[in-house]
């Protein structure tokens, strides 16, 4: 018999300490898995937002896109940027905050995107929104909108219902008489966080609710390019330095210095505190369960069992712990990490789309070389036990005692 | 709102801050406060003269000499992101940031703090501002107070991390228990032969489990006592910011005390109680 059959007789024997000790592991090693998915599940999932829309560069005024900085003379930022030869489509961004009267209650707070729909070549080519359209059509025209979810049913809006809306484009709480718009299509925004409702509409839609109070400003333009998105950014950096052109790749570059840092410290801590606590727990009840057994040890070791053997032996037990233990964390980890993650997501100012857990096989194998390492970790002390043995004075205080 | 009041507007404007030299001759410049974290990076004293313009090219800049050096008020939403604000005088800041053809008290502000003299009142008083004040929203500062959210979120979140660790802790506890009171098989055997009853052993179990419970609970208050400092010192450096990440406080130590020493106790007499089922020959038999 070899040691992973022996290994396995050895815990088949003591069942109820042998499944304690896999349910023990399982339940760490999910918990470890879970902080692995979170060490990059922001990363992956902003970098899949950002990809998700098409658009491969964000020109902003400020540092980060969302920044509050605004870009001058937006629109005909944006043509020059048209013309570049690695330029595909330039999508002017602004958006403002807005209130949605309601037949009864308090209004409706929601912001308002507004975005070109419309290329500046003189074919004005259909543009892709920044948004989803889920039911209806997109908004084309200045009286014409289009709402998420939220306001549609909080609200009792289909296409073709009309709102009264008060849009605010220069400062938030200004005082400003109410537009009529009709919404023609109920969208999905990629970017909208889980307290917040939103329109969209042209750039026309958008003046015409601000009482023409806009400017020529606006907050994003959004590049598709014909190929290599860095070189576009370089491209547009070197035509207009007083902008900033960063790819999908770069703002999750600086996201990932700035918004995301402690949910990676906090991984990295929990990761080593777990694996710590795995180690622990695993070498006290593989030393338990020796100590009890070294009569058992040294009669085999005298029944012809090598002193190789006998440690493979504790190994094997270790592994077979550790592995099926792991096994079962993978479905247990990925059920506790989509609870996690519905928790986190009730922090203001995340995308509903955002998640904090996003499954990659790097994370897996991470999660599996840790789980080997812990395995063999833990089963160092307990092998030195049954190497070291001294097989006669075991024998003779086993018969003693 | 009174003049020279000095108020909660951060003035992050972009600033074009160029210490300059002052002369005893020239009237005085306003005064101003910057952040611990922007005084740092730009060698700022207390004393310095600083032009701060809102915009980089240092259009309508204007002087200001730096009275003080705040730490600002630690923002879990903003970690990560180092805070370089300057904090004027409301009228400074509208002085400086009134567009020009908008006349010297006709400027808008983002918001108004308000101390009410019973501060139960601030439903009812949000209600009657929103009500006469239409175009203004009024809330109460609990529900204004958006940073304390991620708060309130992080601490669900360590809460179903701190379960699942308990659950955890629980299960190995339990395998260990059950080993351990094997282990004591012959002698519990022994106990039971020479007339002690099931309840008696059982006491002496649960008392020993209480027993150990307790100094590994306070081993473990220990540890964590230790390792707050440890953890605040290595947070605030990483963030440079003056938040508390973990805070020990005698309602978190009685809880894990509440937790550890029953959980511990209990493990020990349910690994005990399948032994102690079986016959007193039959635990003594080798």
């Amino acid at each position: 018999m070899n040691a992973i059959g022996f290994a396995w007789r050895s815990l088949v024997r003591q069942p109820a300490r042998a499944a304690l000790g896999i349910l023990g592991v399982a339940a760490v090693g999910a918990l470890l898995f879970d902080m692995l998915l979170l060490s990059r599940g922001l990363i992956v999932s902003m970098q899949d937002l950002l990809d998700r829309g098409g658009w491969d560069v964000r020109v902003s005024a400020g540092e980060l896109p969302g920044s509050g900085l605004r870009i001058s003379d937006a629109v005909d930022t944006a043509e020059a940027i048209s013309r570049l030869p690695s330029v595909q489509a330039a999508l002017v961004m602004r958006a403002a905050t807005a209130q949605i009267d309601r037949a009864s209650g308090q209004p409706l707070r929601a912001s308002f995107q507004g975005a070109t729909m419309r290329s500046a070549d003189p074919a004005g080519s259909r543009l892709r929104a920044p948004w989803t359209i889920l039911r209806g059509r997109d908004a084309e025209g200045a009286d014409e909108v289009v709402v998420d979810e939220k306001i549609a049913s909080e609200s009792r809006l289909e296409p073709g219902s009309e709102i009264t809306l008060r849009a605010s484009c220069v400062g938030d709480l200004e005082a400003l008489p109410a537009t009529r718009l009709k919404v023609v299509g109920i969208a999905e925004f990629p970017f909208q966080t889980t307290n917040e409702t939103t329109t969209g509409g042209t750039l026309d839609a958008l003046k015409a609710a601000c009482g023409g109070n806009v400017g020529t400003e606006a907050d994003l333009i959004l590049v598709t390019s014909t190929g290599d998105a860095d070189e576009t950014a370089a491209a547009i950096r070197t035509l207009l330095p007083e902008i900033r052109a960063a790819t999908n790749t770069e703002v999750v570059g600086r996201l990932q210095q700035t918004g995301f840092t402690y949910f990676r410290q906090i991984s990295s801590v929990l990761t080593t505190v777990t694996v710590s606590f795995a180690v622990l727990l695993i070498t006290v009840l593989l030393t338990v369960s020796v100590n009890q057994r070294l009569g058992e040890i040294a009669a085999l070791r005298a029944l012809g069992f090598s002193r190789v053997r006998v440690v493979k032996d504790v190994l094997s037990e270790s592994a077979l712990i550790v592995g099926i233990g792991g096994l079962l964390s993978l479905p247990l980890g990925l059920l506790l990490a989509s609870g996690l993650d519905r928790i986190l997501k009730g922090m203001p100012g995340i995308p509903v789309a955002l998640h904090f857990f996003v499954f990659e096989a790097q994370a897996l194998a991470i999660h599996v070389a840790l789980l080997m390492a812990t395995a063999i970790i833990a089963a160092l002390y307990p092998m030195r036990i049954v190497s070291t043995l001294p097989i006669a004075a075991t024998l003779r205080d086993e018969v003693i005692g | 709102m009174r003049p020279g009041l000095l108020v909660r507007f951060l003035a992050v404007l972009g600033l074009g801050l160029v210490p300059t030299l002052a002369t005893a001759q020239e009237a005085r410049p306003a005064d101003v406060l910057v952040s611990r974290q922007l005084a740092e990076s730009e060698n700022l004293t207390v004393g310095s003269v600083v032009r701060l313009a809102t915009d980089a090219a240092g259009t309508r800049a204007r002087e200001f000499r730096i009275a003080g050096i705040y730490e600002p008020t630690p923002d879990p939403a903003r970690l990560g992101q180092v805070p370089r604000s300057v904090r004027l005088h409301l009228p400074d800041l509208l002085e400086m940031t009134r567009p020009v053809d908008v006349p010297a008290g006709a400027e808008y502000v983002s918001s108004v703090n308000v101390a009410l003299v019973d501060p139960k009142d601030a439903g009812q008083f949000a209600k009657d501002v929103n009500a006469r004040l239409p175009g203004v929203l009024a809330l109460p500062a609990g529900e204004a107070a958006g940073s304390a959210g991620p708060f309130r979120v992080l601490e669900r979140f360590h809460l179903a991390i701190a379960v699942v660790t308990i659950i955890a802790a629980t299960v190995f506890l339990l395998a260990l228990s059950i080993m351990l009171v094997d282990e004591r098989r012959e002698t519990v055997g022994v106990l039971r032969l020479i007339g002690l009853p099931v309840r008696r052993i059982l006491v002496q179990i649960l008392l020993e489990g209480l027993l150990v419970a307790g100094v590994g609970a306070i081993f473990g208050l220990i540890l964590a006592l230790l390792s707050e400092q440890l953890i605040n010192q290595f947070f605030q450096w990483r963030y440079d910011t003056a938040l508390v990440f973990v805070r020990i406080t005698r309602d978190v130590a009685l809880t894990c005390v509440a937790i550890a020493v029953p959980l511990g106790a209990s493990a020990t007499v349910v690994a005990s109680w399948a032994l102690l089922r079986r016959g007193g020959l039959r635990l003594a038999r080798r």
